[in-house]
């Protein structure tokens, strides 16, 4: 849909041999599904049975066939029995396959999924996976699905097309001739490859292993002192407990993972950790006061608290002044050599809207505002969201850097690889109550214990 | 995290939740533009009370649901009948006959009458609106208001998208609060907030309205999945609101 969007569009672009920059709207939509990443702002109807009906009213079918149409595709999609269900009280992996029976309805030939598992929990990621490759046996849709993580959707995948920084193509055409021809050049990118498919490259051309640093020495429970959560519960509505009961004490360089399912809690009890709620029922402690009665100024130098979604914190219209908000000056002086290690040098970001900025590069940004301060409690919710490898390293190293410098870090995130190679300690929360606190490199090895706890197999 | 209120099954199912929401939309009208009429306290007070009686039968409402939302608009009424007893003009008016007195206040009958006509039409008002809140559910009513209604489709889809992202908007609120705190800013209430939330409101339209764009939405006529025909209930509400209007006006003095 070229049109829909500003910018200029050279080239050509068939669907099917309909032109899609010259043809009529409803042609093309007709040809094909679009399934986006946010699945919030996809579902259009109050209900899941009018939602998928949706394309179908749009393009006049008689009510007699759309009711056995929107049948098959939710049972298509294992959704069946939610028909009454309001989109908005599904978990996000329903919605999207829900947006997935949306647009199958109208059996189009080409399928186009943009980096649907995005916002999902490797559970829900591995659902929508596993109906994706079911329809892809049943049905004989071609499909294109843009991803970061690649894990799910290699086995799918007959043909890569793989896009450099630059958005020029490094290399395209069958999977496994991709891989023989062009696999060093693809780690050099920094383009994620599943991790046996990556060793096979470094084999087969002599590369070294990635440098993994060595896990430094947990902290000892004792000295567990900076942030302290006792019996903590916390209610969005009155007998519904997003947290529930919570005990934690995270001390000063520890690294933390906190682990769970979409909903179980993780972001609450990091908003509770650094006092942007107040728990209604126990006490948060941050070095030995109540957050949520620090005064503004001087919580932002004690805790920082990036959101999942970057940009629902932007302040400002351009990413220079984001970044330099409320900094005294010898903070502002760090700003240029922090933006260049995440990748967002000031001579070429400065004067940008954080707001066009694409998904991984808020993501960063979002980050550069936390870690510019330095805070003593780090709290970040998803932050390797929409990285590449090469920036997920950069992270990782930027990270370590602050916690060997004594910050304490916690976040909640499904990125298992992430957990394993900086957080040491992992909890896992599952309907708001801790039901493990371990290291991690005990946790990950058991794929049953993950599995149990929705946390799919470590990449 | 903060969801919008819900219907209960019983309340969607009820003889007034099966009834189109256009007819019930049009009581409403027809009975607020009657009270316009009078000026008597009685006339309001009866169609609150035949709102409310038909809301817990016809409309299967729980009596502890319909309480929660009349509570507050009822204790405007209250207050609103204070106030406009207290402080009336006509108490000025030394001619005016004195209902009461209340210390150095003197409350005139003038000041009274109007007080009460304007507390128990706020009654009414509520009542009204509370129970057909309750008892309709909100794509019935979009449905109703497009294929009986004939109101564009456009429009009311996109007032229906907009009232399913209202807790959306609320927890960006929320968020943007937060994330000012957290940069060491102010809390409480900065105008920046509404530029914040316009921002985030204008972006999700933007992907809205694309969603909708790629699943063919306005290419053409559109048929229904979810048909709204006019029964023989409907017939009945509207001829009954219209004798019970006739009925409470005659109580007027």
């Amino acid at each position: 849909m070229p049109r829909e969007f500003a910018g200029t569009f050279a080239g050509r672009l068939e669907v099917g041999g309909l032109d899609v920059a010259r043809s009529a709207r409803g042609d093309v939509a007709a040809r094909v599904g679009l399934v986006f990443q946010d699945p919030e702002s996809q579902l259009v109807m109050d209900r899941v049975d009018d939602d998928v009906a949706f394309g179908l009213e749009n393009r006049g079918w008689p009510v007699a066939s759309m009711v056995p149409a929107v049948s098959t595709a939710l049972t298509e999609v294992r959704l069946a029995g939610l028909e009454q269900r309001r989109p908005n009280t599904l978990s996000g992996g329903e919605q999207q396959r829900l947006a997935l029976a949306g647009v199958l309805t109208a059996d189009p030939g080409l399928l186009v999924l943009d980096e649907p598992t995005a916002n999902l929990d490797p559970a829900g990621a591995a659902a929508l996976f596993a109906r994706l490759s079911a329809i892809r046996g049943a049905r004989a849709a071609t499909m294109v699905i843009v991803e970061h993580r690649v894990d799910l959707a290699w086995p799918l995948a007959d043909r890569l097309l793989v896009l450099g920084r630059d958005g020029r193509p490094i290399d395209e055409g069958p999977r496994d001739e991709v891989v023989a021809r062009s696999g060093p050049r693809l780690i050099e990118a920094g383009v994620w490859l599943p991790a046996e498919v990556e060793a096979g490259i470094r084999a087969a051309n002599g590369l070294a292993g990635p440098h993994v640093p060595a896990p430094r020495r947990g902290v000892a429970a004792a000295a567990r002192d900076l942030s302290c959560a006792a019996a903590v519960s916390f209610e969005w509505e009155r007998g519904r407990r997003a947290v529930d009961g919570v005990d934690l004490a995270v001390g000063a360089g520890e690294r933390v993972a906190l682990l769970g399912r979409n909903g179980s809690g993780k972001s609450t009890l990091g908003r509770l950790l650094v006092g942007l709620l107040r728990p209604t029922a126990g006490s948060v402690t941050l070095a030995g006061h109540d957050p949520s009665r620090v005064p503004p100024a001087d919580l932002a130098r004690l805790a920082g608290y990036a959101f999942q979604d970057p940009e629902h914190q932007f302040l400002r219209a351009r990413v220079r002044d984001e970044v330099e908000l409320g900094l005294r000056p010898d903070e502002r002086a760090r700003v240029p050599e922090l933006m260049d290690r995440l990748g967002l040098p000031l001579e070429g970001f400065a004067a940008r809207s954080p707001y066009t900025l694409s998904g991984g590069e808020q993501r960063r940004l979002s980050l550069a505002t936390i870690l510019v301060r330095a805070p003593r409690l780090l709290v970040l919710d998803e932050p390797t969201f929409g990285q590449d490898r090469a920036n997920h390293e950069a992270l990782v190293a930027i990270l370590r850097d602050r916690v060997d410098a004594g910050a304490a870090l916690v976040a909640a995130t499904h990125d298992l690889g992430f957990a394993a190679a900086l957080l040491d300690r992992s909890v896992v929360l599952s309907d708001g109550c801790v039901v493990a606190d371990e290291p991690t490199e005990g946790l990950v090895r058991v794929p049953e214990r993950l599995a149990a706890y929705g946390l799919g197999p470590l990449s | 995290m903060i969801a919008a209120r819900r219907l209960a099954a019983s309340e969607i199912t009820s003889p007034l939740g099966r009834t189109s929401p256009l007819i019930k939309l049009a009581v409403a009208i027809a009975w607020l533009v009657g009270l316009a009429f009078v000026v008597d306290p009685r006339p309001p007070l009866v169609l609150a009370g035949v709102v409310v009686a038909a809301g817990l039968t016809l409309g299967r409402v729980a009596p502890r649901r319909l309480l929660a939302a009349l509570a507050p608009l009822w204790l405007a009424a209250a207050g609103i009948a204070v106030f406009g007893a207290v402080f009336g003009a006509a108490n000025a008016d030394p001619s005016a006959a004195v209902a009461v007195h209340l210390g150095p206040v003197r409350i005139t009958d003038p000041a009274l009458a109007g007080a009460l006509a304007l507390g128990a039409r706020v009654i009414a008002i509520g009542a009204i609106g509370a129970v057909f809140g309750l008892t309709t559910d909100p794509t019935h009513l979009v449905d109703s208001l497009v294929q009986q209604g004939r109101l564009p489709e456009r429009f009311a889809y996109g007032a229906l998208a907009a009232y399913g992202a209202i807790p959306r908007f609320a927890a960006d609120l929320l968020t943007l609060r937060q994330a000012r705190r957290i940069r060491g800013l102010r809390g409480g209430w900065h105008p920046r907030l509404l530029v914040g939330l316009l921002v985030l409101a204008i972006r999700h339209a933007d992907r809205m309205a694309l969603a909708m764009d790629a699943r063919g939405f306005g290419i053409g006529p559109r048929s229904r999945f979810r048909v709204v025909r006019w029964g023989w209930i409907d017939a009945a509400v509207a001829v009954g609101a219209a004798v019970v209007l006739i009925a409470a006006l005659a109580t007027a003095r």
